[in-house]
């Protein structure tokens, strides 16, 4: 077991070489947190997600920008590869959140926002049903059904593809009243999420990091509340 | 002004920065209705592949609307075609739905072998939207200004590879990036200077995909504004530069790119864009497509062109496509509102 002062350590490293989209570094230190016994699920949310948040933090401060995210993202998912199945083995993954139906809206080929959502729903131990991109409207409903997940995420880069987001919410809703259902995409605002009826929304990569992670903490608050 | 001016003679003549009688309601990019689909009785998913619908449609909101131009093509994927890629252009669906790219010519810049035709003007779709801007300069363009776009160089590499490894790539492999650039910028000039052939009277180039949404201010001015200063300085004019999300920190890197024009939608601010670059710039647009122009009422329209022309816009021009839903009464209120805060004399 490591050292309460060498598991900060650790940690430290993963996070800075996250931050730094040091893929290889991330690689690194991660193996070494599974070597030196630092609890696998610890450094998962403590390094790679405190990491990404801050890679976040610098997206909206305009020092990153949508280059810098993604291969941050590279970093994380080479981090998650090492970690993932020591927390399977440790029986962590009990604590797995809920679950997530993601997607990028028919007539939109462009993933990247909605792939960042997904690994911060990833690395947070949700399970993602990745619908993939150019997905047709009742592909949602149908997921949402079929999963029984607690969010959906609908992700458009463009005002023209944006549009049909408001028919899917909609019917998700008629399905299914509780559910959460996230937009994310350039062309979203505060208003066009209200207007569709939507419970969130990211109008940018990064502000997509700081939205999956309102949402999940938001529902892990209301299931406390529950219990 | 005693003799009433033609729709582009108004815009011609805006261009050039002659005295005119208002500012010209008009756009570089697609302004198709579903009015003008009804009229006909088509599908939005037929008129990017028939030269006669393409044209017919564009034609259409000048014709219901006296919307002062008739822009073709409406889709994005006309270049990246002619290149090698597939488009998907949802033939069966009975909705608005833009065509996409349905397979790129590689995944990664890396693997990018670009073949460019030979010929361009026979690559693609490129003869058919030739053959709707001949239609469109035949029935209207003596008195309609005919409009044609390409995307930027970086905004064509997007659709030929995946954008997020032509992100990274900006990074790491960054004189890899430039070389694409470079070739895709020649593809650019030759394709506005066959439709300026075929008798386009105007050209805009939309970088959307290089903005600060996407790519930092740095990046845009050491990686970006090098190619298009190329494209630029190689194509006609009247020639626009479009970006749309929040170019606020890239309006002065916009405007050193060699364009007659800068266009930005609604998130830039345009009253500090024109304290920034100065009376004699010329900025379009920045009328909001959809919250305005197709959510809002009559009111919001008459309201966001009041404060466009307060901001200091060179013209009524909406900061994207016209997306097809736009309420009639909206396309009058936005005709209505030129004639009530363009006025120039």
């Amino acid at each position: 077991m490591a050292s309460e002062e060498r598991t900060k350590e650790i940690i430290n490293e993963i996070r800075q070489a996250l931050i730094n989209y040091d893929e290889d570094g991330v690689g690194e230190w991660a193996k070494k947190a599974l070597d030196e016994g630092v609890d696998p699920f610890i450094a998962t949310m403590e390094g790679l997600a405190d990491g990404m948040i801050e890679v976040g933090e610098l997206y909206n401060k305009k020092e990153y920008f949508v280059p810098e995210l993604l291969l941050c993202s590279d970093a994380l998912y080479a981090g998650l590869d090492i970690l993932r199945p020591a927390i399977k083995a440790s029986g962590r993954q009990s604590e797995a959140k809920g679950s997530i139906v993601l997607g990028v809206v028919e007539g939109d080929v462009h993933d990247i926002g909605k792939n960042l959502i997904k690994m911060m729903f990833d690395v947070s131990g949700w399970t993602v049903y990745d619908l993939g991109k150019d997905v047709p409207l009742d592909k949602f409903v149908e997921e949402q059904l079929r999963t029984d997940s607690e969010i959906v995420g609908l992700s458009a880069l463009m005002t023209t593809s944006m549009v049909a987001m408001q028919d899917i919410v909609k019917k998700l809703k008629e399905k299914n009243p509780n559910v959460r259902i996230m937009l994310g995409g350039a062309p979203i605002t505060s208003e066009i999420a209200d207007m569709y009826g939507a419970d969130g929304y990211a109008e940018s990569a990064g502000t997509a990091v700081d939205e999956a992670i309102r949402m999940i903490k938001m529902l892990k608050e209301e299931e406390m509340e529950r219990k | 002004m005693n003799t009433e001016l033609s729709s582009r003679e108004r815009v011609l003549k805006c261009f050039r920065g002659e005295k005119i009688d208002r500012l010209p309601v008009f756009s570089g990019y697609g302004n198709v209705t579903v009015h003008g689909l009804e009229k006909y009785g088509w599908r939005f998913a037929e008129i990017h592949v028939d030269a006669k619908k393409m044209a017919n449609m564009a034609a259409s909101t000048h014709q219901l609307f006296g919307f002062e131009c008739a822009v073709v093509p409406f889709d994005m994927g006309v270049e990246a075609e002619a290149l090698g890629a597939g488009v998907n252009f949802y033939a069966h669906h009975t909705d608005v739905v833009y065509p996409t790219i349905a397979s790129k010519v590689a995944e990664k810049v890396m693997d990018l072998d670009l073949k460019i035709p030979s010929d361009l003007a026979k690559a693609g779709r490129i003869p058919l939207v030739v053959e709707a801007i001949r239609l469109l300069k035949e029935e209207i363009g003596d008195r309609v200004a005919i409009g044609s776009w390409t995307l930027g160089p970086y905004t064509l590499a997007g659709q030929l590879v995946d954008i997020g490894d032509l992100a990274k790539m900006t990074f790491k492999k960054k004189d890899m990036v430039d070389k694409v650039l470079d070739a895709l910028g020649e593809v650019i000039v030759e394709i506005s200077r066959i439709y300026r052939e075929a008798g386009a009277d105007y050209m805009t180039i939309r970088e959307m995909g290089a903005g600060p949404d996407i790519l930092s201010p740095r990046i845009f001015k050491t990686l970006i504004r090098p190619h298009l200063e190329k494209v630029f300085a190689a194509i006609e004019s009247p020639k626009i530069l479009h970006i749309c999300g929040d170019t606020n920190t890239i309006v002065e890197e916009m405007a050193l790119c060699g364009a007659d024009a800068i266009s930005v939608d609604q998130k830039n601010d345009v009253a500090e864009s024109r304290n920034k670059l100065g009376p004699d710039a010329f900025i379009l647009g920045n009328i909001d497509p959809y919250m305005v122009i197709v959510k809002g009422k009559p009111d919001d329209v008459d309201n966001a062109v009041k404060e466009a022309v307060a901001n200091g816009v060179n013209a009524i021009w909406p900061g994207c496509d016209i997306f097809p839903t736009a309420p009639k009464e909206n396309m009058k209120a936005l005709m209505a509102a030129a004639q009530k805060y363009g006025k120039l004399s």
